[in-house]
């Protein structure tokens, strides 16, 4: 690094910015992925069983959830519990339900799930299974708006791994350009390594740990820029995300947990980069 | 020690630059090996420490088959012989003691042991007092004795020199010689590249002469 300290400064700078840009990117998938589980603890699903349907199906069908998902919590719901509800919700207008001549409503048993049960997949497969059933005449979970939170994950999940890939290509294209330099500027010395007996290893170790101590030093960089960008920004928007998230608040910009993700990001690309350098300008 | 049955060495597009060369040298031999520019001297130096490979025939360097070698094996061969060239090679940001230490550091050798052997080196080329100069200060024949210095720290068994007085002076053409000399005394192969006939006159030993890639002289004295 001491024969050009300004290139490796560049690189260094470089790597820093993508390696910030990605821990923001991580941040910011965490952030909704906390916001995604706050949500998802909402998630109940309503069996609606079949017009004539009595008591005795609604604890058959009870049984048979438990037993076939025991952490669902499940609970029989009367149709005239059923019709208060709807009085309360109606409020007003719910003194209209007393003129009925009879409860129109039927059996229903509610589910609350537990979050490996949450996905998608695991909802649509519930629901189908407890549709085929003969005293079920519907199933209710919030199919969109489970889809919608799925797609923002996937969306985010995506983007992330794209912003990761450019993240990648910049890192490995700046550290394999500055050692291509370096591999110059060191020329004469390395010839002379080869003539007196230098092994493969011997010449390109500099090189890697090299390109190793940049990536090192652009996740340092980033982490720091994670740790002012906290500072600076997070408790704002803990704040505006608070109603949602709850007292335990958005998970941390720069964790230590996130700090080592970063070093060992910034480490492996920058390995890349060198093993990329020393493979195209050091043929010993 | 080198032994050479049939050596070929071409380059695409050029005539051969070595044709049949057959000669074996023994261990302990101090030998020159003359011709005019062109003939193919420097080439076939560095086919005895695998900087070129042959394109026909064998090269038999301690044994190791040079063409068969792997690219693993070409450093581990390189350890057991010396080069030493006109244009000195020296690293001119490094000091004298720096530059005889590098094919110690490049073998991994202890720090002490580092030291030792190149102040014992140096003592020997009489450059001691020279130990923390940098090359660029030195005179001609004070750089080629700190690339002897260089090539013998490590204690090869073959020393090769192509053209070590080509740049210096008669007075320091005799110092660098009579050091040759002395290390082949010792116990080493010396392979010496020159065209300068005053040295062969001086100097008695076995001459080996190439002319277009051939071997056309093997004898004791010049041809």
């Amino acid at each position: 690094m001491r024969h050009s300290p300004w290139v490796h400064g560049v690189a260094v700078l470089t790597l820093g910015l993508a390696l910030f840009a990605a821990g923001l990117a991580l941040g910011a998938a965490r952030w909704v992925d906390a916001l995604a589980g706050s949500l998802g603890g909402e998630v109940e699903m309503t069996v609606y069983l079949a017009e004539g349907q009595g008591q005795a199906q609604a604890e058959g069908l009870l049984a048979a959830v438990r037993a076939s998902h025991p952490g669902v919590e499940a609970r029989a719901v009367s149709p005239a519990e059923a019709l208060q509800r709807l009085g309360a919700q109606l409020g007003d207008l719910g003194a209209a339900l007393e003129g009925l001549p009879d409860n129109p409503l039927d059996w229903s048993v509610e589910l609350r799930l537990p979050r490996p049960d949450r996905s998608p997949e695991a909802l649509a497969s519930l629901a189908s299974e407890l549709r085929a059933l003969p005293s079920v005449s519907g199933v209710d979970y919030g199919e969109q708006a489970v889809a919608r939170l799925e797609g923002l994950r996937r969306a985010l999940r995506w983007g992330g791994l794209l912003l990761l890939l450019v993240v990648a290509g910049v890192t490995v294209v700046v550290v394999s350009a500055t050692l291509q330099l370096a591999i110059y500027a060191r020329r004469e010395e390395i010839e002379i390594q080869k003539l007196v007996g230098a092994t493969d290893g011997f010449v390109k170790a500099p090189f890697l740990i090299e390109g190793a101590l940049q990536g090192l030093a652009g996740a340092g960089l980033a982490g720091v820029g994670l740790w002012g960008a906290e500072r600076l920004g997070a408790p704002r928007a803990a704040e505006l995300a608070a109603f949602l998230v709850g007292p335990a608040g958005l998970p941390p910009l720069a964790s230590p947990w996130v700090l080592l993700q970063l070093a060992l990001a910034g480490l492996l690309l920058g390995l890349a980069g060198s093993f990329v350098a020393v493979g195209r300008f050091l043929r010993v | 020690m080198i032994q050479m049955f049939h050596v070929e060495k071409a380059y695409p597009g050029d005539p051969p630059t070595l044709q049949d060369i057959n000669l074996r040298v023994e261990k302990g031999e101090f030998v020159f090996l003359t011709g005019p520019s062109g003939a193919g001297k420097s080439t076939l130096l560095k086919l005895v420490f695998a900087a070129e490979l042959p394109t026909g025939g064998q090269v038999l360097v301690g044994g190791h088959n040079v063409g068969r070698l792997r690219a693993s094996g070409i450093p581990y061969l390189r350890r057991n012989v010396g080069v030493v060239f006109q244009d000195f090679k020296l690293l001119p940001h490094r000091t004298v003691a720096e530059n005889v230490a590098f094919t110690l550091e490049v073998l991994g050798a202890p720090r002490r042991e580092v030291e030792e052997k190149v102040e014992r080196m140096l003592k020997r080329v009489g450059l001691l007092h020279k130990a923390g100069s940098f090359p660029p200060r030195l005179s001609g024949g004070e750089q080629q004795r700190v690339v002897i210095a260089r090539a013998l720290v490590n204690e090869p068994t073959i020393l090769l020199a192509d053209e070590p007085t080509g740049n210096l002076d008669p007075a320091l053409t005799v110092d660098i010689m009579d050091l040759l000399r002395d290390v082949n005394i010792r116990g080493t192969t010396v392979l010496v590249v020159t065209h300068d006939h005053s040295l062969l006159e001086r100097y008695r030993s076995r001459v080996l002469r190439l002319e277009r890639g051939r071997l056309v002289y093997d004898g004791m004295g010049p041809p």
